[in-house]
C-alpha cells in the first residue's frame, strides 16, 4: 500500500512539475513587475548626476545588452574596465546578441533582460514607457544631448542615441583626384559625369551597389528627405501630405533627384558588372585600396573602410551631390538609443545611468566609431571634414496625433521608405533590365501612395 | 463472493470504483499519456494556426489596431498579379524536383547492386542534406557569384568570360540556377529512401531474372519499380508540394530580387517588411489551399492513369484477380442459387 501511495504522489509531483514548466513562460513578466512595485527609490534624471563622484558607495553588477558581436569582448569590454576603475563597487558586463532587432523586441517583454540596451526600433513611442526609465524631461535634455526627440514621448526622454550619422557618399580620394576630378560635384548630373569620368580615365568600378547584400539599397531612401529638399519636415510630415512625391521637379532637387542618380549609374553601366554577385565585407577593402571610387552610404561606413586596409587616408566622405537653392544639405539621425531597463532594481538602474552617462560624455566612444557625438557642441568627426559649408539638419518629429501616419502610409502603400529595400532593387533591376523607364517607376509608387492616402484619408496640402 | 454483490441490480458502482479497477485504471492511463502529446500539438500547432485563420479576415500590424475586413485579404490576393505571378517561378522548382528524382532514382539503382566504395558515395550523397539550408544558400552565393567557384571552373575547361552567363542576373536562367541548389540539397536524402525500399527486394530474385535472361534494365524496370513505386509516389508528391513553397534558395541567394521571388518570398516581406500581417495570413491559407489540391490531383492521377503507387498488385491483377474469385463463386453455386446470383450480386464487390 505505501508503495503505491509514494508511487502516486511521484507521479503527481512529476505532473505539477511538468505544467508548471509549462506555465513558467508566462509567469515571469508579472513577477518582475511586482519587483519594481516594492522598491520605490526615487531615480534622479540624467542631467542631475555627476559621474565620478555621486553614488561612490552604490554596489551593483549591472548587465548592458549590445548588437556589436564584434567588438563586444574587446572595445567594450575595455570601457567597461575603465568604468570600473572609477566606481569599484558597480560591475558592468556586457552581453551581444545577434540578431539583436527580433530577439531584443521579444526578450522586452519578459522584463528580465538586463539593466542597459539599446532600444530596438520596434518598439513605438508610446510604449516607451512601458519598459524604459526616464531619463529627464525634452526641456533639459534637449539642450545637452543631439537626437533627444527620437526617444522621446510626451515630453519625456526615454533613451539616448549611441552618437549620429550624417548622410553622405564614401568616395576614394586618391581615385577621384587620378580620374581628373578637382571638384566635388553638387548635382546629380555632375555626379553622373564624374562617374563617367573615373570609368573612362580609371580601372575602378565608379560606384559600387552592394545590390545583393539588400539592405546598402535600403539605404538610399535615407537622401530623400534633407538631403534632397533641405526640409527637416519632409520626412515627418510634408511627403505623408504631398500629392505625388516622387515625381520629377525641375531643380532635380527630391525624391527623384535621389532616385535618378541610382537609376541613370546602372543604366549607364556604371557600377559593377554584376550586382547579383556583389559582397559588402570585400567591398569595404576594395574601396580602401582604390578598387571602387565611391559607395552610396552613411558616414558609419567611412570609419569601416579606413580600417578595411592600409590606405586608411584615401578613404573620404562628401555630401549627396544635391544642391536645393545654391545649398547642400544633409541628414543626420541618431543611432540606436540607450535605455535603461525600468523593472530593473533601483540601484541597477542608478548604476546603468551612471554607466550610460560616462559612456556617452567621457569615454572614447564616438572617436572610435567615428560618429556624431550624443553632447552637442562637441567636435564633429574627422569623416565629415568635406561637409564645409553643407548644412547638418535633423528631422523634426511628427506633428501631434500624427505619429504613426508616416509609417502606416508606407506601410499600406508599400513603397517601403527605410523599411522594405525591395522596391528599391526593383528600381535598380528595372535600369539593369531596361524593363522600365524611371519615369514609369516613379509613377507607379505615386499611384501606390495616393491610394494609401485616400485609404487612410489623409488630407493632400501640397 | 462477489457473484451475489454484482447480481443485485440497483446497486450502481460510484465512479471512484470503476477508477480503481483495471478498465478504470487502463482508461485514465491511456488518458493522461495522450494528454501531454495532445496539449502541445494543440498549442503548438491547431491554435496557431485557427489564429492565422482568424488574422487572415483582418487588416493588421503586429501591434497596433485591427480592422475586421471579410474577405478582403483573399480578394487582394487573387487580385495582385505579384503574389500569384510569384507560383509561375515555382514550376523550375518542379522542374527540378522531377530532375532530382530521376538522379536519385538512377543512383540508388546503381547502388543496391554491389559497386565499390559504395558507402563513401552514400555518405557523400547525402552530406548535402545535413547542411542547414541557409548554409547551402551561403555557399551557392558564393558559388555563383561572378568570378568565383563556377566561373574559374569553366574557365578552367576553356570557356572564355565573355561567354559565361552571369548566373544570378541573367533572367532566362537565374531560376534554374537556383532551382539546381534544391536539386543539390535533396537528390542524396530521396536517394537514400529509394535505397531502403530497393534493399528489402529479395535478392533472388534478381538472381532468378539474370538466368531467365533478363538484363540490368529489364531488372530494373520489372522487379525494382514496381517494388518501390509507393515511395516514388510518396517523394514526388512531397517534392511538389515542397516546391510550391519554395523559400530558402530565393530569400538567402538573391532576396527575391532579380524575379525570382516565390509565393514565399514575398509573403515574408509583406508580412514582416510592410506589416500586412493580415494578408500574408491569407496568402498562407491560400498557399496551403493550392498545396492540397497539388496533392489530390496527384493522388487521383496516380490512381487512374498509373497503377495505384500503393497497391502491391497492379490494377489490371486486381481486376483479373477478382474476376476468377468470382467465377470460382458462381461455379460453386451454381445450381442451387444460380437465379439469384445472377441478378442480386452483380459486379459492384
Amino acid at each position: 500500500m505505501k508503495k503505491i501511495t509514494l508511487k502516486r504522489a511521484a507521479s503527481l509531483t512529476m505532473a505539477v512539475v511538468m505544467t508548471g514548466s509549462l506555465a513558467a513562460c508566462g509567469g515571469n513578466g508579472g513577477s518582475g513587475k511586482g519587483n519594481t512595485e516594492a522598491s520605490a527609490e526615487p531615480i534622479p534624471t540624467i542631467d542631475q548626476i555627476t559621474v565620478g563622484e555621486d553614488y561612490k558607495d552604490l554596489e551593483a553588477s549591472i548587465k548592458v545588452l549590445t548588437n556589436r558581436t564584434d567588438i563586444v569582448d574587446t572595445v567594450y569590454a575595455g570601457y567597461a574596465q575603465e568604468f570600473m576603475q572609477l566606481y569599484p563597487n558597480i560591475k558592468v558586463e556586457y552581453e551581444a546578441v545577434t540578431d539583436y532587432e527580433e530577439s531584443l523586441t521579444l526578450r522586452l517583454t519578459t522584463g528580465d533582460w538586463g539593466d542597459l540596451c539599446f532600444i530596438p526600433t520596434s518598439v513605438n513611442k508610446s510604449e516607451l514607457g512601458d519598459y524604459f526609465t526616464p531619463l529627464g524631461s525634452y526641456d533639459t535634455l534637449d539642450p545637452i544631448y543631439n537626437f533627444c526627440t527620437e526617444k522621446s514621448y510626451n515630453g519625456t526622454v526615454y533613451g539616448i542615441a549611441n552618437g549620429g550619422t550624417a548622410n553622405g557618399v564614401v568616395y576614394n580620394k586618391k581615385v577621384w583626384a587620378d580620374a581628373g576630378i578637382t571638384d566635388i560635384p553638387r548635382t546629380p548630373d555632375e555626379f553622373l559625369e564624374d562617374l563617367q569620368i573615373i570609368k573612362d580615365n580609371t580601372d575602378a568600378i565608379p560606384m559600387y551597389t552592394n545590390f545583393s547584400a539588400g539592405w546598402p539599397m535600403g539605404a538610399w531612401d535615407a537622401y530623400i528627405g534633407i538631403a534632397a529638399t533641405g526640409n527637416p519636415d519632409y520626412m515627418n510630415h510634408d511627403i505623408v501630405h504631398t500629392k505625388d512625391p516622387f515625381a520629377k521637379q525641375e531643380d532635380m532637387t527630391g525624391p527623384y533627384a535621389v532616385y535618378y542618380v541610382c537609376y541613370e549609374a546602372v543604366a549607364r553601366k556604371l557600377v559593377e558588372e554584376d550586382p547579383a554577385s556583389s559582397d559588402w565585407e570585400s567591398s569595404k577593402s576594395r574601396i580602401n585600396s582604390g578598387e571602387i571610387a565611391s559607395m552610396v552610404l552613411g558616414s558609419w561606413a567611412v570609419q569601416q573602410c579606413k580600417d578595411a586596409g592600409p590606405n586608411a587616408d584615401d578613404v573620404g566622405y562628401m555630401p549627396f551631390p544635391i544642391t536645393v537653392d545654391g545649398k547642400q544639405y544633409a541628414g543626420a539621425g541618431g543611432n540606436y538609443a540607450f535605455g535603461i531597463n525600468k523593472q530593473a532594481s533601483s540601484d541597477n538602474q542608478i548604476a546603468a545611468m551612471l554607466y550610460l552617462k560616462w559612456l556617452i560624455e567621457d569615454s572614447t566612444i564616438y572617436e572610435d566609431e567615428g560618429s556624431i557625438p550624443a553632447l552637442k557642441g562637441e567636435e564633429l568627426p574627422d569623416a565629415l571634414a568635406d561637409f564645409d559649408g553643407v548644412e547638418l539638419l535633423s528631422d523634426n518629429p511628427p506633428a501631434e496625433g500624427e505619429e504613426e501616419l508616416f509609417n502606416d502610409v508606407n506601410n499600406k502603400s508599400e513603397v517601403g521608405i527605410n523599411n522594405d529595400d525591395y522596391p528599391n532593387c526593383y528600381l535598380l533591376e528595372c535600369a539593369l533590365y531596361g524593363s522600365k523607364t524611371l519615369d514609369e517607376v516613379v509613377a507607379e509608387w505615386n499611384a501606390q501612395w495616393t491610394q494609401a492616402q485616400e485609404d487612410l484619408g489623409v488630407e493632400i496640402t501640397q | 463472493m462477489k457473484k451475489p454483490a454484482s447480481a443485485v441490480p440497483a446497486k450502481k458502482r460510484s465512479f471512484m470504483e470503476f477508477m480503481k479497477r483495471r478498465e478504470g485504471q487502463r482508461g485514465l492511463v491511456i488518458v493522461l499519456f495522450m494528454a501531454i502529446p495532445l496539449l502541445l500539438l494543440a498549442v503548438f500547432t491547431y491554435i496557431p494556426f485557427l489564429k492565422m485563420v482568424q488574422f487572415s479576415f483582418f487588416d493588421m500590424k503586429y501591434i497596433g489596431d485591427r480592422t475586421f475586413v471579410g474577405l478582403q485579404n483573399y480578394i487582394d490576393v487573387f487580385k495582385r498579379d505579384d503574389i500569384f505571378g510569384a507560383l509561375f517561378v515555382s514550376v523550375y522548382y518542379m522542374g527540378g524536383a522531377v530532375v532530382q528524382l530521376a538522379l536519385a532514382l538512377f543512383f540508388a539503382s546503381l547502388m543496391v547492386f554491389k559497386v565499390k566504395g559504395d558507402a563513401f558515395f552514400k555518405g557523400a550523397m547525402f552530406f548535402p542534406y545535413l547542411i542547414c539550408g541557409i548554409a547551402v544558400g551561403f555557399i551557392f552565393k558564393f558559388f555563383y557569384a561572378r568570378g568565383f567557384v563556377l566561373d574559374s571552373l569553366l574557365q578552367l575547361l576553356g570557356m572564355e568570360m565573355e561567354d559565361i552567363p552571369m548566373w544570378l542576373q541573367d533572367q532566362r536562367i537565374n531560376n534554374i540556377s537556383l532551382a539546381a541548389t534544391s536539386v543539390w540539397r535533396y537528390t542524396g536524402q530521396n536517394m537514400i529512401l529509394f535505397l531502403g525500399a530497393m534493399m528489402s527486394v529479395d535478392s533472388d530474385l534478381y538472381e532468378a531474372a539474370s538466368l531467365d535472361g533478363a538484363n540490368k534494365w529489364h531488372q530494373f524496370r520489372y522487379i525494382i519499380l514496381p517494388s518501390i513505386k509507393s515511395i516514388v509516389v510518396l517523394n514526388l508528391i512531397l517534392s511538389i508540394s515542397g516546391s510550391l513553397s519554395a523559400f530558402e534558395p530565393p530569400y538567402v541567394i538573391t532576396n527575391g530580387t532579380m524575379g525570382t521571388g516565390t509565393y514565399f518570398v514575398i509573403m515574408n516581406r509583406l508580412a514582416h517588411e510592410n506589416q500586412k500581417v493580415g494578408l500574408a495570413c491569407a496568402m498562407a491559407i491560400v498557399l496551403l489551399a493550392i498545396i492540397i489540391l497539388c496533392t489530390v490531383a496527384q493522388k487521383l492521377f496516380f490512381k487512374y492513369v498509373f497503377d495505384d503507387g500503393t497497391a502491391d498488385e497492379s490494377k489490371a491483377a486486381v481486376r483479373r484477380r477478382k474476376m476468377e474469385e468470382k467465377a470460382a463463386k458462381k461455379a460453386a453455386k451454381s445450381g442451387a442459387m444460380a437465379q439469384s446470383s445472377v441478378s442480386g450480386k452483380g459486379g459492384q464487390k
